[in-house]
């Protein structure tokens, strides 16, 4: 594992550039970022649209593969790995939290939170899986099938799967995004709760500065660069970062993507 | 695994009725056509007239044809004669001989027709004449009356006599050989069953001078002492009449000794399963493929996040085989009893319109389930396998965004698959043109527009953007609003649009092909008869022969170039022999000699026709050749009723379409054949004679004699075309049931493509649009799906269509209605209109509200 100071980093992201299209219309989604996430850490992940949260994060998680430099996962270098192998690192060892289609709709709750479990091959442990069912608050609702649960109450369950492999890293994609603010809460709370009571490393994408304020760190991309860093959020803070952001990618909406050493 | 797809199944059990119909559909289909082809293979003949009888002793109609080659290499192939093979009736004395042997009774079948009977069922071969002597063989028993005992009297079968209203002391009208009389009818018999064939039964006395061979019967029915075993006793007949040509028959077998000529029909019952069960199996597995995978497409957000959590698109592609199985397996296990049922209408279907002959049995054992069963099966695994390399392909990412349509279609193996169907359909269209023959037609080229239907839908989302781009002008410019928003979406989703496209170009296709490949058949086969029609007109008679006189008669008949009489019968060269004589032999055509050497002059190569007398034979010239013989040699032939002959050749032919056999006196060759006897006269035209002043000339010549008829051309071509449409219907079936699947198909497309987009309508009229205007976009973008859809499919259609006819036909294009096209054209587009315009009524019912556009 790399170490940065005496902190161990569960993920590390080196120089990684991602491209779309093909020469000429090139876009250019992540422009040498080079990242790292600490064991333990709530990260939050924050920009304005296009400026590649989304694929750092499935770079990170494996499930897009960078066009130049590396990921490592656990001391795992990812970017020489199958795509089987790559399947069963996602299964093993990271959690997913998607903004929508989380959940399979044919299976109950139960079901759904056990399937990483099953398709590794192992047989779920029943105390285990009704501990992380009851940690999310659902205890109630085990039988129930998604199309019987709320929003919020879905995100859940969603959370509640990936808890329950005791993955090393969760990655959420906007896992806040479609609720009101009273799940969104929940959610947060959730997330929150399994950093600091269980030291489970979270990596968070989101739009929204309330909910990077539950975060430890929160890192601001623009532009396929990480251009931010700000630690022990606040709201207040993290709106007027964004706003800060935002106004000066507007101020040259032409050109490429580059931006000004925005370095702090 | 199985608990977590068995839980989608029952979840999402819409989605997946269309997978289980058509296994449903297509299993039952193989287990009927499995059944015809069971009973083609066994071609069980039950005896029905002979059914009381446990032995029977018939002629040998199975014939070794000439050695070819030699040592190691030589073989010979056997054949089947196509006459009766009759037994000396002094044979009885040698059978009653043998000890368990009761007595023997002799079987003779003659003509004999019951005037003023319009629908008696008959069986091509048999004869409906009997001795009262073999009644006791099926048996027949007197429901009125007394036994024929006289000459003059006559006891007719229950059907016959409820068909003219005749009982017990009434008269009949018959005509037999020697002319139409009066009969006294002494009583009605019945054989306590329906009998295939009528039976007329006449006195022993004048039976034995009725019949057309003196001293020969077909068969002996062997009763036996009671205790005797049937095995023992049939081996040793055998043993007894060893030298005789004859065959001893128990069981079942003994029906071929009543039903010679149905052996024959077993044989097209094998080709007909073949041809449709494979048919079933191909298009079965095409629709499966397509309704599996358009399921897996509508799952694809699923997919992509069962694939972002873990599972390996192996355990993918075992979760969609295993749905695929379970679809299967019930949808097999469904169609069972269907298919059994099926199986027997099917052959009900064909025996009633003629195709094959009613006395076979219909046997559908337990071969046939398991084959149909196993392919069910193999083509749901088939299916999944496809669908499964789909979604083992998608990317997780990609999948997870909205709207996601995928733009890179042309895989490698659609390109390599697409090219080999059509190298495929190349190759069996030239076997089509080559070996173009009858009902043996349809095997190759069914299949081959069927590869070039799948090479047009493995190519079909290049060809729609193509197709979509030209339609757009038209579309905007005609269409309104509506059309504009239709050309607008059809231009973003010719993906989605494509998969709606194939199986409207799959139906249209195949219909349009197999209807005017069907007319256009029956016109050329009609063509070709009429064109090698020798006679302008045909004398025939009731009585079934046609005497000297009545011919020579009819050669003096003012406007007659030549009257001849006509029968025909095979035959096989044995000295010298043909090495390349298969087991249809030669076609010989008895004629006489005078009326063929004024009217067919023109055909004869060498020698004279009007030489035709006694064992003489003209030849045609390739036959000749490969004989090597000319005028003047001598052959030996055998005959179809098995008796050999030596003949003088007289004359060699030309080829022409018309006649490709040998002529042979009808005198000499009659006597060799089932009937004994010439039955038509044909009479050519001296030239510049309308056909209608001929007719009259011959009605008023010979119409006097009792029984006799004349008919033109026009006549004998409408029968030879009944003959030709019965036929046809065995194509229609096979159109019936590709268009049942291709709707299907089409339908669930469709329906699940719409479905798919009720986020869609929503958005739309949340910003503004009202339902009219949303249902008029989508009835434009239906009418784009069915025109490119029928576009295709014409296209398809044309591929095969156009070479066949110019094949076959001089024209390019294939001959039939025009209506037809018409009418498919229609169907397609209200078909496509209202199957996508239900569902789009459906989605909209409900207020459109912004929660509608919530990701469900």
């Amino acid at each position: 594992m790399y170490q940065q100071g005496d902190t161990v980093e569960v993920v590390r992201l080196l120089s990684v550039r991602k491209a779309y299209g093909k020469n000429g219309a090139q876009v250019l989604a992540l422009d040498n970022v080079t990242a790292g996430f600490a064991a333990g850490t709530f990260t939050a992940v924050m920009g304005p649209s296009g400026s590649g949260k989304s694929t750092l994060l499935h770079c990170a998680a494996g499930l897009d593969k960078p066009t130049s430099g590396s990921v490592v996962l656990g001391g795992t270098d990812l970017s020489v790995m199958r795509e089987v192998e790559l399947t069963r690192l996602r299964r093993d060892r990271i959690g997913f939290v998607f903004q929508a289609f989380n959940l399979l709709p044919a299976l109950d709750v139960e079901q759904n939170v056990t399937l990483p479990l099953r398709l590794a091959g192992r047989r779920p442990d029943p105390a285990l899986v009704r501990r992380v069912i009851e940690q999310v608050g659902l205890g109630k609702r085990r039988r129930h099938r998604p199309a019987e649960l709320s929003g919020g109450q879905q995100q859940r369950v969603a959370i509640a799967r990936a808890l329950v492999t005791h993955p090393e890293v969760i990655f959420a994609d906007e896992p806040t995004g479609a609720l009101d603010t009273r799940s969104a809460q929940e959610v947060l709370n959730l997330l929150r709760e399994a950093t600091s009571v269980s030291r489970q490393t979270i990596v968070m994408v989101t739009h929204d500065p309330v909910a990077a304020s539950y975060a430890d760190r929160v890192l601001f991309l623009a532009d396929g660069r990480v251009v931010d860093e700000l630690r022990q959020p606040n709201p207040e803070e993290v709106a007027r970062r964004m706003t800060g952001l935002v106004a000066r990618t507007e101020q040259r909406p032409q050109e490429g993507p580059w931006l000004s050493e925005l370095t702090r | 695994m199985l608990a977590l797809v068995v839980r989608t199944l029952r979840y999402r059990t819409g989605g997946f009725v269309a997978t289980l119909v058509s296994v449903f559909v297509g299993t039952a289909v193989m287990l009927a056509c499995g059944g015809l082809m069971e009973t083609g293979i066994r071609t069980v003949i039950p005896p029905q007239r002979l059914a009381a009888a446990p032995i029977v002793v018939a002629g040998n109609q199975s014939y070794d044809l000439p050695t070819v080659g030699h040592g190691e290499d030589a073989y010979h192939e056997t054949a089947t004669l196509s006459e009766r093979v009759r037994l000396d009736e002094r044979l009885a004395g040698t059978i009653s001989a043998v000890p368990g042997v009761a007595h023997v009774v002799p079987d003779v079948s003659f003509h004999a027709e019951v005037l003023g009977d319009s629908g008696g069922s008959s069986v091509p071969g048999t004869q409906a004449g009997h001795s009262w002597v073999s009644a006791e063989l099926a048996p027949y028993r007197l429901t009125e009356g007394v036994a024929p005992i006289r000459e003059g009297e006559v006891v007719l079968d229950s059907a016959t006599a409820g068909r003219i209203g005749v009982h017990a002391g009434g008269k009949a009208d018959l005509a037999v050989r020697g002319g139409v009389r009066s009969y006294q009818v002494t009583g009605i018999a019945d054989a306590g069953r329906r009998m295939a064939a009528d039976a007329v039964f006449f006195s022993p006395a004048e039976a034995a001078g009725l019949r057309s061979a003196a001293g020969q019967v077909d068969a002996f029915g062997v009763q036996l002492a009671p205790g005797a075993d049937v095995n023992a006793v049939s081996a040793q007949i055998g043993a007894a009449v060893r030298d005789q040509r004859a065959v001893t028959l128990t069981g079942e077998a003994r029906g071929s000794a009543e039903f010679a000529k149905a052996a024959g029909d077993g044989e097209l019952l094998i080709i007909l399963a073949a041809v449709f069960g494979g048919l079933a199996a191909q298009v079965a597995m095409f629709v499966v493929a397509s309704t599996l995978t358009l399921s897996v497409q509508q799952r694809r957000r699923e997919v992509a996040m069962l694939r972002a959590i873990g599972a390996t698109p192996r355990q993918l592609s075992r979760m969609i085989t295993g749905e695929a199985m379970i679809i299967g397996a019930l949808g097999t296990a469904l169609a069972i009893f269907p298919g059994v049922l099926l199986g027997d209408w099917l052959f009900g279907r064909l025996t009633g319109f003629g195709v094959i002959q009613p006395v076979l049995k219909f046997e559908q054992g337990f071969y046939p389930v398991v084959a149909a069963a196993i392919v069910g099966l193999s083509s749901a695994w088939g299916a999944a396998f496809v669908a499964a390399r789909y979604a083992g392909r998608t990317r997780p990412v990609e999948a997870m965004r909205e709207n996601a349509i995928p733009t890179h279609w042309l895989t490698p193996a659609r390109l390599w698959l697409g090219v080999s169907s059509l190298i495929g359909a190349v190759a069996l269209a030239y076997l089509t043109i080559t070996v173009v023959d009858g009902p043996l037609a349809a095997s190759t080229a069914g299949p081959a527009v069927t590869l070039v239907a799948t090479a047009v839908a493995l190519f079909a989302p290049g060809l729609t953007k193509l197709l979509v781009a030209v339609l757009r002008r038209p579309v905007r410019a005609f269409g309104g609003l509506p059309g504009y928003l239709a050309s607008l979406n059809a231009r973003a989703r010719w993906m989605p649009m494509a998969g709606a496209v194939t199986p409207i170009m799959l139906a249209t296709g195949l219909a349009i092909f197999m209807l005017y490949f069907q007319t256009t058949e029956v016109a050329v086969a009609e063509k070709q008869y009429t064109d090698s029609l020798l006679a302008d007109a045909v004398v025939t008679s009731a009585t079934g022969e046609v005497s000297p006189d009545l011919v020579a008669k009819v050669q003096q008949t003012p406007g007659v170039a030549g009257a001849t009489a006509f029968v025909t019968s095979k035959g096989y060269n044995e000295k010298p022999s043909d090495a390349t004589q298969d087991e249809d032999g030669v076609d010989l055509t008895g004629v006489t000699a005078d009326g063929v050497a004024r009217a067919w002059g023109g055909i004869v190569e060498s020698g004279k026709l009007d030489a035709l007398h006694g064992t003489t034979i003209a030849l045609p010239s390739d036959l000749a050749q490969r004989l090597g013989v000319g005028v003047g040699a001598k052959i030996a032939m055998r005959l179809g009723d098995g008796s050999q002959v030596t003949l003088d050749v007289v004359a060699t032919l030309r080829n022409t379409a018309a006649s490709s056999g040998a002529l042979m006196p009808a005198d000499t060759l009659a006597p060799h054949t089932a009937a004994g006897a010439a039955d038509r006269i044909l009479v050519t035209a001296q030239p510049g004679t309308a056909e209608g002043d001929l007719l009259a000339a011959l009605r008023s010549r010979v119409g006097d004699v009792d029984g006799v008829q004349v008919a033109g051309r026009e006549a004998l071509t409408k029968a030879f075309l009944a003959e030709v449409q019965a036929n046809a219907w065995v194509n229609y079936l096979i159109v019936g049931l590709l268009l049942v699947y291709a709707a299907i198909s089409m339908v669930n497309t469709l329906v699940m493509a719409t479905a798919d987009r009720r986020r869609e309508f929503g958005l739309q009229r949340l910003i503004g649009s009202t339902r009219g205007q949303v249902m008029r976009m989508m009835a434009v973008e239906a009418g784009i799906v069915a025109a490119i859809g029928v576009f295709l499919g014409t296209l398809v259609a044309a591929s095969m269509l156009v070479p066949f006819s110019a094949a076959v036909s001089d024209s390019l294009f294939p001959s039939g209605p025009l209506w037809i096209y018409l009418v498919i054209l229609g169907l397609a587009v209200v078909l496509t209109v209202v199957a996508t315009c239900a569902p789009t009524w459906f989605s909209l019912r409900t207020r459109p509200s912004p929660s509608t556009l919530a990701p469900e």
